[in-house]
């Protein structure tokens, strides 16, 4: 009996079934509804006749299809690894070699991770065109070639998703314990035998994730390479379940066997992640360990030079472009003083705009979405770093796949699981009401403030909050007290980046939102199809911003109050954590 | 210490479940109120405040373009929340009715109201009642680029030679707007003569962008010079002063057709065809009409006069909505597969 209880009622065993069971309604079941598709086509409608096997196999069959997915892993491959390169080489620049502007890069990689893709999208194609901003500002034409191609895609995609590698690296490479490196010099070891035996391989698992999450969340991105390869042909399998949503009659089951096929790659690309962490364990914090400080070089004032440039290319030209356009009268007219005006803002900034209306729903659904977002992110990696739950690879799926599956998937299943008439008695027919757009922001939010949390937990040692235990802390106590300060910043992080993306989640959104309840990405998305280009981008620039200033003034507030708290305690430098204030991420 | 643990780790769906009772509490004090539910794709902003001030009666509007309205509808079936659909494409109504998704012979009393192009939109089982009808795509070219001598003037004049790799057109298989364009040249030209004509097209460079607006982009940015583009996007660039032309090629505009039908299963019949009867008042029209590039259409009731600045016989060709419905899956699954052509 007592086995049993320490099997089952453990706190970590309670800690992975609820997270596990949360993850279930959140993405598996809606995933699910949308698999089933491919069987019983007609299962949410009283018809549960089995389809048969066939449709599966079409891929072989429908060239669109195959080349569909030929192109998708091409771009998210590349993608995946131009990114990590970057990613990484910015990190490692930025946490080894003290310059001026590295606090922009941080902010840098942030806005581009919260900033929806289709922004991004617009932004460069305002600039590359033929008749672009590159031409008229600079009379640069080759930029129309190099950007409207195959690797001209894979650049940009690498420009817009690099955060998620130079995130994950710089967590990683923000403590340092010396004494290992040490340790192999005086055992004999090379530079170049410490640096690739000690260094690189704890820094593998922060390489892996950035990479992984790279390679999903460009698999799954529809308006990206949508937009920017309409004038080649460049279909990729986001493209091709979008054909199948819409077409008359619509082909839900063909929607369904294309997500299989994603759902199949990020399966692929786990268990090699798994196989590659499988070689090494990598929590190395300790009493030892010291804030990695950048060391200041002779060459700064080149390195701050190259940051510049970079972040001028990645942020300045998506951004600039939008707002040069949100001045602008008419965009075929060019730019010039004549076509110079202020009305998009005057309309924005009138009472009764939708784009208002839009911006506080979104706002509020997001908020509410973080919190959760955050505290789900939370024990997912309480869960896979700190238990021994068994269905920890489960878990660990389900918390990703979200960012691979695209919104509108996942969206068409929230409809058919949370649409049933049985669920009315219950209260619980959520489609229809905001509730549905939190559950599926949570969903969204999971991803990436799971990943958050498990880079930053990876680092710390389990025996930490064993000694607590043998000192009789419970787990509350254990969470509270050790582990939450440790990562204090990166659980806010989580949740500001889990804020930051709902605001701006499209595709979900445009597939959900309750009759009379208008959201930002509707609203703006709205504009643009009604070609108010001026009045979309003024409206996207405005609250880009504004959200951004929120984030900001957030994470100060936050961090002065917990400062605070810790100062009036007497408690400050007091942390396992020799000499740290606290740890930040960013 | 258990329980303390529980009520830690479950907090997550408490927080969310139980919020969620209380989110659905809220909307159901709403629905006693019963609001009639209308899913569209135009005149999202005008037409709420104008129908509750004209019937008391309150509307709740879910707005979208053409492909989700339709998606939702589709993934609704097992529980339906709408009760009125208004929105554009032949097609989709047609093949409601043949499911048997709307309310058949809708015997509304502003029927009379119909003009000629009204009454011959009317299909034989009146599920569904036509509001108006607009171009699926004009031509438009940039008067930066192409002087109004050298601009095409007919659809076949997109594959000429001078036109190589600048046209650029909406994809079907993506852009709800663009079917019924594609479909008039299917139904005119047979299967084989319409895919003849857009092989043609595509053989002469011919882009597709994913929906209208992309278009407009490229042949602002110079992506493209001439474009097939919806007529109200094609008239509201020119409102902007964008450097645009229109031209109403001499055989006509495939046009699309705004219908308006009401689900079988609604609660709410009589308030929505009180909602129809509003729609197919002259006054109703008469704002519509006015409400930016959104009317741009030919009205469908009696005395209702179209924009000055669309042609004075604006030629529309109608695709037979039965037909376009027959088509509509092998011509999207062609134009699908282009792109891997």
């Amino acid at each position: 009996m007592k086995a049993f209880m320490h099997r089952y009622l453990s706190p970590n065993s309670i800690s992975g079934w609820i997270v596990t069971i949360v993850l279930t309604i959140l993405i598996l079941v809606p995933l699910m509804a949308v698999l089933m598709q491919i069987f019983f086509p007609g299962l949410f409608f009283g018809d549960n006749q089995f389809a048969g096997w066939e449709i599966l196999f079409q891929i072989f069959e429908r060239k669109l299809w195959s080349v569909s997915l030929i192109n998708s892993l091409t771009l998210a491959t590349g993608t995946a690894i131009l990114g990590t390169i970057l990613g990484g080489a910015l990190a490692i620049l930025r946490s080894s070699r003290s310059f001026k502007t590295a606090v922009a890069l941080d902010f840098a990689a942030w806005a581009l991770l919260i900033l929806p893709s289709f922004i991004l999208a617009q932004g460069w194609i305002l600039f590359a065109s033929g008749k672009g901003i590159a031409n008229q500002l600079f009379s640069v034409t080759w930029i129309t070639d190099l950007v409207f191609q195959p690797f001209g895609l894979i650049m940009i995609m690498t420009l817009c998703k690099f955060s998620y590698t130079y995130l994950a690296v710089t967590a990683a490479l923000e403590w340092n314990v010396k004494r290992y490196g040490e340790a192999a010099r005086l055992c004999g070891a090379s530079n170049w035998t410490t640096f690739w035996t000690i260094h690189t391989p704890l820094l593998i698992p922060a390489f892996l994730s950035g990479a992984a999450l790279i390679f999903m969340d460009t698999i799954g991105d529809f308006g990206l390479p949508a937009s920017l390869a309409a004038v080649y042909s460049f279909p990729t399998l986001p493209y091709s379940i979008y054909t199948a949503l819409y077409t008359a009659p619509i082909r839900f089951d063909m929607a369904g066997v294309l997500s299989l096929y994603l759902v199949g790659i990020i399966f692929i690309a786990m268990l090699f992640q798994m196989w590659v962490l499988k070689k090494g364990k990598f929590d190395f914090m300790n009493e030892r360990a010291e804030r990695q400080v950048a060391k200041k070089s002779r060459y700064s004032f080149l390195y701050t030079l190259v940051n510049i440039g970079f972040l001028l290319i990645a942020l300045g030209i998506p951004i600039g472009s939008n707002l040069l356009v949100s001045f602008m009268k008419t965009i075929g007219n060019g730019i010039s003083i004549g076509n110079f005006t202020l009305e998009h803002y005057r309309i924005l900034f009138q009472l009764d705009s939708t784009m208002l209306e839009g911006l506080s729903n979104s706002l509020l659904i997001a908020g509410i979405a973080a919190v959760i977002g955050m505290i789900i992110g939370f024990f997912i990696g309480y869960v896979l770093i700190f238990t021994n739950f068994r269905l920890s690879p489960l878990v660990d799926s389900l918390s990703i796949i979200s960012l691979a599956v695209p919104g509108v998937v996942l969206g068409i299943g929230y409809i058919f699981v949370w649409n049933q008439p049985w669920l009315e008695p219950l209260g619980l027919q959520l489609y229809g009401t905001p509730w549905i757009l939190i559950l599926a922001s949570v969903a969204g939010a999971i991803p990436i403030a799971a990943r958050l949390m498990i880079s930053s937990m990876t680092k710390i040692p389990q025996s930490l909050l064993s000694a607590a235990a043998l000192q009789g802390a419970s787990f509350k106590e254990r969470i509270l007290t050790i582990l939450i300060p440790l990562i204090r910043a990166s659980l806010l992080t989580a949740g500001l980046t889990a804020f930051g993306t709902s605001v701006f989640d499209l595709a979900v959104s445009t597939i959900l939102f309750p009759p009379g309840f208008m959201t930002l990405p509707v609203a703006i998305n709205q504009a643009f199809d009604d070609l108010e280009y001026g009045y979309a981008t003024a409206a996207t620039i405005f609250s880009g911003t504004f959200v951004v200033l929120v984030i900001m003034g957030l994470r100060w507030m936050i961090e002065k109050w917990f400062n605070r708290k810790q100062t009036s305690k007497g408690e400050m430098k007091e942390h396992v954590i020799t000499g740290s204030e606290h740890i930040e991420e960013l | 210490m258990k329980k303390k643990i529980l009520t830690l780790a479950l907090g997550v769906t408490l927080l969310a479940v139980g919020g969620c009772s209380q989110g659905e509490a809220d909307a159901n004090t709403e629905a006693s109120e019963e609001p009639l539910v209308v899913y569209l794709n135009d005149f999202d902003e005008m037409i709420e405040p104008l129908f509750e001030e004209a019937t008391g009666h309150d509307i709740e509007i879910v707005s979208g373009n053409g492909a989700e309205v339709q998606s939702r509808i589709e993934a609704e079936k097992g529980n339906p929340n709408w009760d009125v659909v208004w929105m554009d494409g032949q097609a989709a109504f047609a093949r409601w009715d043949n499911e048997g998704v709307l309310l058949n012979d809708l015997d509304v009393d502003n029927l009379a109201n119909l003009n000629e192009l009204g009454k011959s939109l009317l299909p034989e089982s009146k599920s569904y009642v036509a509001t108006g009808a607009h171009a699926a795509s004009v031509i438009v070219y940039n008067t930066n680029e192409i002087s109004a001598a050298d601009a095409p003037k007919s659809w076949n004049d997109l594959t000429n030679a001078n036109l190589e790799n600048l046209v650029g057109m909406a994809d079907p298989a993506v852009a709800a707007p663009a079917y019924p364009f594609v479909s008039w040249f299917f139904e005119d030209l047979g299967m084989d003569g319409g895919k003849q004509y857009f092989t043609d097209l595509f053989a002469n460079g011919a882009k597709v962008y994913p929906k209208n607006p992309n278009i407009a982009e490229a042949l602002l940015n110079g992506d493209i010079q001439a474009a097939a583009l919806q007529e109200s996007n094609a008239y509201g660039l020119k409102a902007k002063g964008e450097p645009i032309e229109v031209v109403w090629p001499e055989e006509g505009a495939p046009a699309s057709v705004r219908y308006l039908g009401i689900n079988k299963e609604s609660e709410k019949v009589e308030i929505a065809k009180e909602f129809i009867n509003f729609l197919l008042e002259k006054e109703t029209q008469t704002e519509m009409v006015a409400a930016g590039s959104e009317g741009y259409f030919s009205p469908t009731v009696t005395g209702v006069e179209d924009l000055a600045d669309r042609p004075e016989n604006a030629k529309l060709l109608i695709s037979d909505a039965a037909l376009a419905a027959e088509n509509e899956a092998e011509v999207k699954e062609w134009f699908a597969d282009q792109s891997v052509e």
